[in-house]
């Protein structure tokens, strides 16, 4: 047996691979798992919210309830709001929350269906309304986007994650915690359907209260005049339809025969009541 | 994003610093093996030469210790998702091996032959896909034997 002395000409242990393209390759995999995940989370938010029973969100409302209370003002209008709302959840809407009002200091104008009942209303609106019948369709609203659960349905994805890390860890845990921090709950996008529905559900709860359906359409008709939407919140700017919404509203008012009424002005000292 | 463009340089800085250090490696390996080309090594218990005696024959071995690069191990953690084989940790070991046996041979000198060759690998932190340095030992040892001229 003779030793012959030689080098080996090619590596077998070594695959011959360009690195790059595998790098490439495996995050496109990863990526594209991640987003059919993303994907379904969207399409499981509509299985889920019927079946999430008020307790529960309760014990999620307790997770934002904090951080939206360190901003909360002790304000005279708040407590007129709140009087209001009560006569409109006694009189006609029955709502299995007790509603619970938060007025927040900023010039957006806009209002925020918050889990467990919690509306936000920014002084941005509170500054713009002239009727009491005004602030009632708005506040009527909220309350319709609760009976619809569409406060739920409209934080989307993160509601998902929210949900399942309450059901697990309970409201204690930092997860928890950490991803209601970092879910911006007042960046609800609602749909065209919800808000239609939402009106539909204000502007009857307007006329049971009032009697007549008057300032209805008030504040749709005062944005639209505005040019900049930009410098509203999403309430009103993220309403395109704002045209339709309002047509929408007065061919109900029209065929169902509501009567429009004299405006109930607000309190005398309301423009004195600011902050 | 701060975290996200922070792990995207290391990843760069990884790839590019890491493929240098193994081009470089590599040539540097193929120079000195093909300089010990002399020096066979080989698995055989033993070399049957009746003619010569043997003068001397002493334990030889080398060991070298070669890192993983941020890049390679996030694609290895990748793998790890999907599966395969870990094309990015092949090199790694290849080249422990080979510079383990090369320093063998350095080892041995003038010796006529190392038989009884046997390489081993071991891992140093093993937690190479959790926080923490991943590193991989390749030693190689064997009975390096000089016959009589």
């Amino acid at each position: 047996m003779k030793y012959t002395i030689r080098q080996a000409g090619s590596n077998v242990n070594v695959t011959p691979t360009s690195p790059l393209r595998e790098f490439f390759l495996l995050t496109a995999g990863l990526l594209g798992g991640v987003i059919g995940i993303y994907i379904l989370l969207g399409l499981a938010v509509d299985l889920i919210v019927p079946r999430i029973s008020t307790d529960l969100e309760n014990k999620m409302g307790r997770l934002f309830i904090r951080s939206i209370e360190a901003k909360d003002m002790d304000s005279q209008r708040k407590s007129y709001i709140r009087s209001l709302l009560e006569d409109l959840q006694e009189r006609c809407a029955q709502l299995p929350y007790s509603i619970k009002v938060h007025i927040r200091q900023a010039s957006t104008v806009n209002a925020a269906a918050l889990p467990a009942g919690h509306i936000i209303v920014y002084t941005g609106l509170l500054d713009k309304v002239a009727s009491e019948n005004e602030l009632a369709f708005v506040l009527a609203h909220e309350m319709g986007h609760f009976a619809h659960r569409d406060h739920l349905r409209g934080m989307g994805r993160a509601f998902v994650f929210i949900t399942i890390s309450t059901l697990l860890f309970g409201t204690d845990s930092s997860i928890s915690k950490m991803l209601a921090h970092g879910l911006n709950i007042t960046e609800m996008s609602f749909s065209r359907k919800q808000e239609t529905r939402a009106d539909e559900f204000a502007l009857e709860t307007l006329h049971c209260n009032y009697g007549h359906v008057a300032g209805a359409t008030d504040f749709f008709e005062k944005i639209s005049k505005v040019e900049d939407p930009g410098k509203f919140g999403h309430y009103f700017a993220s309403h395109p339809e704002r045209r339709k919404r309002i047509s929408h509203l007065e061919n109900i008012i029209r065929s169902r025969e509501f009567k429009l009424g004299r405006r109930d002005p607000l309190p005398k000292t309301w423009r004195q009541l600011k902050d | 994003m701060n975290n996200l463009l922070f792990f995207l340089s290391l990843i760069a800085i990884g790839f590019v610093v890491g493929t240098l250090a193994e081009k470089r490696h590599y040539r540097s390996i193929h120079e000195r093996e093909k300089k010990l080309l002399y020096l066979p090594a080989v698995t055989m218990k033993t070399v049957i030469n009746p003619d010569k005696k043997i003068a001397s024959a002493e334990l030889v071995y080398g060991s070298a210790v070669i890192s993983i690069d941020y890049f390679k191990r996030f694609l290895a953690s990748l793998r790890n998702i999907f599966g395969g084989t870990v094309k990015s940790y092949e090199s790694l070991i290849d080249r422990a091996r080979r510079e383990a046996l090369i320093r063998m041979k350095e080892m041995a000198g003038d010796a006529t032959v190392i038989v009884n060759v046997r390489i081993e690998t071991s891992t140093i932190g093993r937690s190479a896909n959790r926080k923490g340095v991943g590193c991989l030992e390749a030693i190689a040892y064997g009975t390096a034997m000089t016959l009589e001229k």
